[in-house]
């Protein structure tokens, strides 16, 4: 396949979310909604407890972070999930495209609006509760996002590749995922406070080190070495990973039929 | 000099295919049994057979959707398995029952499968304003999938199916549920796609009629085996069915009739006799004859060729 044929397939994948995104009662609240009350249940929650602000911005940039990975993850896992809704899933394999496409223009759309939201809360986390978020600077800010839309990416190819293993009863996983990484990844917590086996899970998962290093520009002693490197590094793993279980799981649709049973 | 296969924009061997379902009880259904078929380049092909039989399983298998457990599959001279993704470029599929992404517009889907297939700028807009016009969709352009009607549904399925141009195009009962002047039109489209750009097309259906209309050849396809395959004409001549005199007697039908050479069976109804003989044409004067010699009086008298339908009853009991 050329390198034009490539961007076209991304293009069209891009350009369909975009559509739909922008038609769906339903994509304003997972944009909006959601995430500012999550942000500002949590600032008011910071007052109320009387922490210092060096720990609410601790738990704020995991609220944060927590969003935007969420609103990224699930526009990936809409590669597959609106046409399983639409019971058209059959058309998007007849198409001469691999997954990349599928999942590369999902993410595309899914980090526009991962950024969106982004600057939205941070916005909001200013006026509401005078926390900077972006006074890490461009590049730390940018390779935090960058790495929460990595995160992003690869809990929505998982997403993807249950639900064309399971079909629709899979479906819960696209919502219910990302709390996993909640739980684990130090969300509003550091890993060092995580039982053993737990604080083990947590080092597997590369949000946790972006949360860590982008931390560190807030005063927080990094509870890693080279966190990025090892971020990156993992979410390469990670990444190869799903996507290769994607690939599978459709190989497998195919064999069993499922491709046919979620269509028409 | 262009070799057999070549010749063949269909050329399935054996084919077979067994779903697995259920994790504590694993059933078994075998779609396909070594199914065979050979559609030639340019032609239109019916698959028929009874619900159940293996039709969709089998058009899926074609289009690359599903992958066959056993058999040799090569189409437009490609094998359907190691060669899928060249072979989606020169393909296509729509079915009876298209459904699409909901909030999309009649437009935007024509236009996200052009990109899918690798058309964009100019080309994509001239290539979606065509088919738009051709399926008579202008109206309807920047209507939501979800508000269409079943017609226009299915109208926006073949537009999408067309917008590769392909060289071979799988219709799944392309005209279920359509009003009878839809469904002229839709035939109509279909026979002017091969008639002008030398499309192959198999397709499915329940309507023997429209089978008869469109099709160079069919194949009846029964429990995931073809059971026989050729022209219409040709199957009506192997069954045997043979040719119906109806017949307007008065009296009533002499015995000796059901008994006459070449006179397969009879039956009476609704003040008509009808005799299926082997040939109607050989047969037809000696009968009259032998009525005009017993004084029976023949007020009326229709010659008919069996009907695809009665050779898909023979073959599907």
């Amino acid at each position: 396949m050329s390198w034009r044929a490539d961007l076209l397939a991304v293009w069209a994948v891009v350009v369909r979310n975009a559509l739909m995104a922008s038609r769906n009662v339903f994509f304003f609240f997972e944009l909006l909604f959601w995430p500012i009350v999550g942000v500002v249940s949590i600032g008011l929650m910071t007052k109320f407890l009387g922490i210092t602000p060096a720990q609410a911005s601790f738990v704020l940039i995991g609220t944060i972070a927590l969003s935007v990975v969420n609103v990224c993850q699930l526009e990936v896992a809409y590669a597959v999930l609106m046409d399983v809704w639409s019971k058209s899933i059959k058309h998007q394999f007849l198409a001469p495209i691999g997954i990349r496409h599928l999942t590369v223009g999902s993410w595309v759309v899914g980090m526009v609006r991962g950024s969106l939201l982004f600057t939205l809360l941070a916005v909001l986390a200013w006026w509401a509760f005078d926390f900077r978020v972006l006074a890490a600077g461009g590049g730390a800010v940018g390779l935090f996002l960058f790495g929460c839309f990595l995160n992003a990416w690869i809990v929505g190819v998982f997403v993807c590749a249950l639900i064309t293993l399971f079909g629709n009863r899979a479906e819960a996983f696209a919502w219910a995922s990302v709390n996993l990484v909640l739980v684990l990844a130090g969300i509003y917590y550091p890993v060092s406070v995580l039982p053993e086996p737990a604080a083990t899970l947590a080092r597997a998962i590369p949000l946790t080190y972006f949360l860590d290093a982008y931390r560190s520009h807030f005063g927080f002693a990094s509870e890693f070495a080279a966190p990025i490197a090892t971020g990156l590094a993992l979410s390469v793993v990670y990444a190869v990973v799903a996507h290769l279980a994607f690939y599978a799981s459709v190989q497998r649709a195919r064999r069993t039929g499922l491709l046919l049973k979620m269509s028409e | 000099m262009p070799s057999p296969a070549s010749a063949l924009a269909i050329d399935a061997r054996e084919v077979a295919k067994t779903f697995r379902s259920g994790w504590l009880r694993p059933r078994e259904t075998a779609a396909l049994r070594g199914a065979t078929l050979a559609v030639p380049r340019g032609a239109i092909v019916g698959l028929l057979g009874p619900n159940g039989a293996g039709k969709t399983t089998f058009l899926s298998i074609l289009a690359t959707l599903l992958i066959p457990d056993r058999g040799t599959v090569r189409v437009l001279g490609l094998d359907v398995v190691r060669d899928s993704m060249a072979l989606r470029r020169r393909l296509n599929m729509a079915s009876g029952r298209p459904s699409f992404l909901w909030s999309l517009r009649v437009a935007e889907i024509v236009a996200f499968y052009g990109r899918l297939y690798g058309l964009s700028g100019a080309a994509l807009r001239a290539r979606v304003d065509a088919l738009i016009e051709q399926y008579e969709l202008t109206p309807y352009r920047r209507v939501p999938y979800s508000e269409l009607s079943t017609g226009l549904k299915q109208r926006v399925a073949l537009a999408k199916s067309l917008v590769n141009d392909p060289e071979l195009l799988f219709l799944d009962e392309p005209t279920l549920g359509l009003d009878p002047d839809v469904s002229m039109r839709v035939r109509a489209h279909i026979a002017a796609l091969r008639r002008e750009r030398g499309v192959t097309i198999l397709l499915t259906t329940h309507y023997m009629r429209e089978a008869e209309e469109l099709c160079d050849e069919v194949a009846f396809i029964k429990a995931g085996r073809i059971l026989d395959a050729g022209t219409p004409d040709e199957l009506k001549r192997r069954i045997g069915l043979g040719d119906v005199i109806a017949l307007r007697l008065e009296p009533a039908a002499p015995a000796w009739l059901a008994e006459a050479p070449g006179v397969l069976r009879c039956a009476s109804a609704d003040g008509w006799t009808k005799c299926t003989v082997d040939d109607a044409e050989k047969r037809l004067p000696d009968l009259l004859r032998q009525l005009f010699a017993e004084g029976v009086t023949v007020r009326n008298v229709r010659v008919r060729e069996p009907e695809l339908e009665e050779v898909f009853v023979e073959l599907a009991r």
